[in-house]
């Protein structure tokens, strides 16, 4: 038989399908099974794979903004709140990508355990102002536990064998 | 010779007939008999005739027919293939029909039990008259915010504040309305807050939601939000299983509409277990219910703004006392509502009222 390696580029294509997904899935009326959590928040894998893949440097956040912009109008608002939300882990990603110097997945999956842990700093700063003194965070932290608990199944959708979280190779 | 012979013995017999024509005499007559006795049909003996004809008949077309069918079972075999197909589409179209049907007879369910929703359910002012059905299309179903979709929207007459139902109880309150949607925020979001009381013990509470937990009913005053708790009586009444009504204190919702359940727990908390969270939602009743319109929305006809102020006090008072005519002055511009309420300047004078003449002097 002759199979044929999957390219990058498909799979990066199916990357952003499934952080689609993770987004206007919890906005349909499909049950419990479908809300977020424990639907994974699919768009921090892929704020965290493209801050270390991206090559052009933009199209990365516009995906990401466009991404928490929908998340917003689909949740009701405020609009802006998932926007931050995924840009943050996508700066969290940067510094990751620049800091790491192992390519290997322990190195990946703690990093992006960092990443989601600092995306819920920044919601837990950013929901009281956005929604109310009451906001609460706990919900967004169970979904980004349950989203770092499933990076390695996902990885490859993201970020590829020899991504970029060598010492140096971004510079 | 013989002839001859005959000859003589007919002779001989004198008025003798030929066996042929008494035969024929004789089915004449039977004949008759069978035309008189019963009017031409005897049952027994036609249904025998019957089926011996239907035997006859069989027999000689029995050829023929075998034949016919010889040749359009062929013509079957030839065009099998193809109609196989064709009672496949017709099977695969039937399932879409019966799937179709299927989801109608639930959706129609569904509307009957709304409608058959009892008067008394929609509280004390609810139009239930103009209640417009809809279904729940996108639910936020994220970690922060508890809204719903439903698909009617301005287009049918929905507005702002209008009160959403479902046959197990109260669901939300519209906050936007698009052309042909609606968003509803559900009871139990962070920033819903309604004014509720037990239906026995009748203690008042505001219902405050939580988002992670079933909602919270506050029985002391919070210490984030204004006191609006004050009024809050007899909170030491209230009863575990209760069930918690709206109690249309503050006019954003009719009175009477059942919320939920109250239930206590170790710590002193009362919450309620919603009750149109029981199952699913899906279809709701969108009731028109604004009892309290805001001040700047009220229409004062042929008036122009109020002085310098944005309190509708003081277009009613223009309504009802007419200025002193005293001396000519000139015609007063109308300006916009919203201009007059963002203006620092002076006062102006005031408009004539609607309903009075013309003043003829400067107001005092």
């Amino acid at each position: 038989m002759n199979e044929r390696p999957i390219s990058g580029a498909m799979l990066r294509g199916w990357g952003f399908v499934v952080a689609l997904a993770s987004v206007t899935l919890p906005a349909l009326p499909l049950g419990p099974l479908f809300a977020q959590p424990p639907l994974p928040l699919a768009a921090l894998w892929a704020a965290y794979g493209w801050a270390a893949e991206d090559k052009s440097g933009w199209q990365a956040p516009a995906l990401l903004a466009g991404l928490g912009l929908l998340h917003d109008q689909l949740a009701g608002g405020p609009y802006g709140l998932f926007a931050a939300l995924y840009l943050s882990a996508y700066l969290a990603g940067r510094v990751a990508a620049i800091a790491m110097s192992a390519p290997n997945l322990l190195p990946l999956w703690g990093g992006f355990a960092l990443t989601a842990a600092a995306s819920v700093g920044v919601a837990w700063l950013l929901a009281p102002i956005a929604i109310g003194s009451r906001a609460s965070v706990r919900l967004y932290a169970e979904a980004a536990a349950i989203t770092a608990l499933l990076f390695p199944l996902v990885r490859p959708l993201y970020m590829g064998e020899a991504s970029r979280f060598r010492g140096g190779a971004r510079r | 010779m013989a002839k001859r012979r005959s000859i003589v013995r007919r002779a001989g017999a004198g008025k003798r007939f030929s066996p042929g024509i008494m035969l024929a005499v004789l089915l004449g007559v039977g004949a008759v008999a069978l035309v008189v006795a019963n009017s031409g049909r005897v049952p027994g003996v036609a249904g025998a005739g019957d089926d011996g004809a239907a035997v006859a008949g069989r027999v000689a077309t029995g050829p023929a027919r075998a034949g016919e069918s010889f040749f359009q079972r062929l013509a079957t075999m030839w065009s099998a293939s193809a109609r196989v197909q064709e009672l496949e589409r017709e099977n695969r179209e039937l399932q879409t029909w019966r799937e179709l049907a299927g989801r109608l007879a639930e959706r129609n369910a569904r509307y009957e039990a709304l409608l058959r929703m009892p008067e008394n359910a929609f509280g004390e002012g609810a139009d239930v008259e103009s209640a417009i059905a809809a279904q729940l299309v996108l639910d936020s179903g994220g970690p922060f915010t508890r809204t719903l979709v439903a698909n009617a929207g301005a287009d049918h007459g929905v507005r702002i504040g209008y009160i959403v139902m479902n046959e197990n109880g109260l669901v939300g309150r519209v906050v936007s309305v698009g052309r042909r949607s609606s968003r509803v925020l559900m009871l139990d979001d962070y920033t819903s807050r309604i004014p509720v009381m037990g239906e026995a013990s009748r203690v008042r509470a505001v219902l405050a939601g939580q988002a992670t937990h079933a909602p919270e009913l506050i029985t002391q005053p919070y210490q984030v939000q204004p006191p609006r708790l004050d009024y809050i009586v007899g909170a030491q009444n209230l009863r575990e299983g209760e069930r918690v009504i709206t109690s249309g204190e503050g006019g954003l919702f009719p009175r009477g509409v059942l919320v939920g359940i109250a239930r206590g727990s170790a710590n002193g908390e009362w919450r309620v277990s919603l009750s149109a969270a029981q199952r699913p939602i899906d279809f709701v009743r969108i009731l028109p219910f604004i009892e309290v319109e805001a001040p700047e929305a009220t229409e004062v006809a042929g008036q122009g703004p109020p002085l310098a102020s944005t309190s509708s006090v003081s277009a009613i008072g223009r309504e009802i006392t007419a200025a002193a005519p005293t001396e000519p002055s000139p015609p007063v511009q109308q300006r916009p509502r919203r201009a007059a309420e963002t203006t620092t300047a002076p006062p102006a004078p005031a408009p004539p009222p609607a309903e009075t003449p013309a003043p003829t002097g400067p107001p005092q």
